[in-house]
């Protein structure tokens, strides 16, 4: 079944929060998304640990990966 | 594969225990638990934190409140310096500059002095000054007309204090109240929101919007408002542009209906009770709709015709947003990443969905908010009504509404201070028509099921 297939307990392998193209503190996401603390927070709970993917430009989990992984600044792979 | 630092620039580092300090979720159950039991220890020892835990009481002229100041005044300095410290330790704690903090926190609590005093005018009611409009007006006419410094928005933490709010009105909320209020919450809100969720999302595809936008928007509009969409957004990957999109609609429309649903519920005269559900179910932002439900609580028992009290509006509300709504946003995130694997595909990223972000997702304030209410009912039990009403409620339980109060007029106040409607995204006409078709479903079937169907239920809740 394609649906259990795509469910994870844990990530394996490099994922988006270890890559140099992804960014989540959450005074940016703040900042970018302008109006965002007029009724929800950077700091939230519900936000998890999500940010931007600078490559693809996407909004995304933080335990997400894709082939356009590149190790951040301090990762060691 | 090894990772072996923890300090990278624009990374925030996942962590299960870091997620204890570094939220405002979990701050909002430290202080306000923190507090409950602090008060509890003050009652137990024969005293109360009344003495700081001051607010305006009810005046008829300018030198009986300049009075009221003059008296308290270094009780009301307390207060500030109490609220200071604890809120500077958050804002450190969370990485943001208490520097900038500090003299915002000191703005917002003299404004919402003025809005808590003017609240208390006796004739506030003959001019309709309900503080939480009053709080939301001021702000917006000072960050749209007037305007601010940027620094000073480290002070507006809508999140996080209407959270403390909501984990110290669970103090005031029988435990019983919401074991047999919740399942009915539950019924209503998931109702609505399924429908509004399909509404905004069959309406936005239909227009030709891409699926992911199309989730972003029915979340905002079924479940949380924005924080929902922002959930959403980052479980279904979806694209940098589309949160600002829903975060332009749900202010829009919240800010619309936290001064329409009171005032629709004030002229076909709905009790309290069921008015703060029809809020709870049709409101988006649990601040946006606290501010309304509390408007409309005020109302009760001033010769309006309106039945009910202040409290059944609040709780209500509470029980349908926080219990009936809020806390499915990690299974809808979690169900729309599925979908968006499964069946909208993306290349950009790999195929695989957490099962994890169920409890990532999950407003922790929440469990505060439980654990508050099940721990004053521990506290509370055994005592007559007469001592209850006599002993508990003047040492215990109204300190701690008048924490609450306070924390619920920072945040109305920070609502209308954060709300600058030019700095909105343009939403585009589609994405609006979509949100709009389900902002229309949800009003008219929140109404229903508030009014019609679950009235007589809303009206007769119990919260004392």
């Amino acid at each position: 079944m394609k649906i259990f297939n795509s469910i994870q307990l844990r990530s394996s392998g490099p994922i988006c929060q270890e890559c140099a193209y992804f960014q989540n503190d959450p005074a940016l996401i703040e900042q970018v998304y302008r109006g965002l603390t007029a009724m929800s927070s950077g700091f939230a709970s519900v936000r998890d640990q999500d940010g931007f993917c600078l490559c693809h430009q996407l909004y995304l989990s933080a335990r997400d990966s894709c082939p356009s992984f590149v190790p951040a600044a301090g990762q060691v792979h | 594969m090894t990772t072996t630092n923890s300090e990278i620039a624009g990374i925030d580092q996942p962590s299960a225990w870091r997620e204890f300090w570094s939220k405002e979720d979990w701050w909002s159950v430290w202080l306000g638990l923190g507090i409950i039991i602090l008060a509890y220890v003050f009652y137990l020892a024969g005293s109360s934190i009344s003495w700081i835990a001051v607010a305006p009481t009810k005046w008829s002229t300018l030198s009986q409140l300049a009075t009221q100041f003059s008296t308290n005044a270094i009780r009301y300095l307390s207060l500030l310096g109490a609220f200071l410290i604890l809120f500077t330790i958050v804002i450190s704690f969370i990485g943001q500059k208490p520097k900038a903090f500090i003299p915002a926190f000191i703005f917002v609590f003299i404004l919402s002095t003025i809005i808590y005093a003017s609240g208390n005018w006796d004739q506030a009611s003959r001019y309709n000054l309900e503080p939480p409009l009053v709080a939301l007006i001021l702000g917006l006419i000072i960050s749209n007309v007037i305007g601010l410094p940027r620094c000073l928005d480290a002070g507006f933490r809508v999140e996080f204090y209407i959270k403390l709010g909501i984990v110290l009105l669970g103090a005031t909320l029988p435990f019983t109240l919401i074991i047999w209020a919740g399942p009915v919450a539950i019924l209503q809100a998931s109702i609505v929101s399924l429908v509004t969720f399909f509404a905004i999302f069959f309406t936005a595809r239909k227009l030709g919007l891409d699926h992911r936008l199309a989730a972003v928007l029915g979340a905002g509009g079924a479940v949380c408002g924005v924080s929902a969409s922002i959930a959403v957004a980052g479980a279904v990957r979806a694209r940098k542009e589309d949160p600002p999109i829903a975060i332009s609609l749900v202010v829009f429309w919240a800010i619309i209906f936290i001064f329409a649903l009171p005032l629709v519920s004030r002229a076909i005269h709905l009790p309290t009770g069921v008015g703060g559900a029809w809020i709870g179910t049709s409101e988006f932002a649990d601040a946006a709709g606290l501010a309304a439900a509390q408007s409309y609580g005020g109302l009760a028992g001033k010769g309006l015709g309106i039945s009910g009290t202040a409290d059944q509006a609040l709780a209500s509300y509470t029980l349908i947003k926080v219990i009936g709504r809020d806390i499915w946003i990690g299974i809808w995130a979690f169900v729309l990443a599925l979908i968006a694997v499964t069946v909208w595909e993306r290349s950009e990223t790999n195929s695989k969905v957490q099962v994890g972000q169920i409890w990532g997702r999950f407003p922790k304030f929440v469990i505060g908010f439980l654990v508050a209410s099940a721990l004053t009912t521990l506290i509370v039990h055994g005592n007559t009504l007469g001592d209850y009403n006599k002993l508990v409620k003047p040492a215990l339980i109204t300190p701690i509404t008048s924490l609450r109060t306070w924390a619920f007029t920072f945040s109305f106040l920070s609502i209308g201070l954060t709300t600058r409607f030019r700095e909105l995204a343009n939403a585009g006409i589609k994405p609006f028509l979509a949100f709009t078709a389900g902002v229309i479903m949800n009003v008219i079937l929140g109404y229903i099921l508030s009014v019609i169907v679950f009235g007589h239920y809303w009206s007769s809740i119990v919260t004392h």
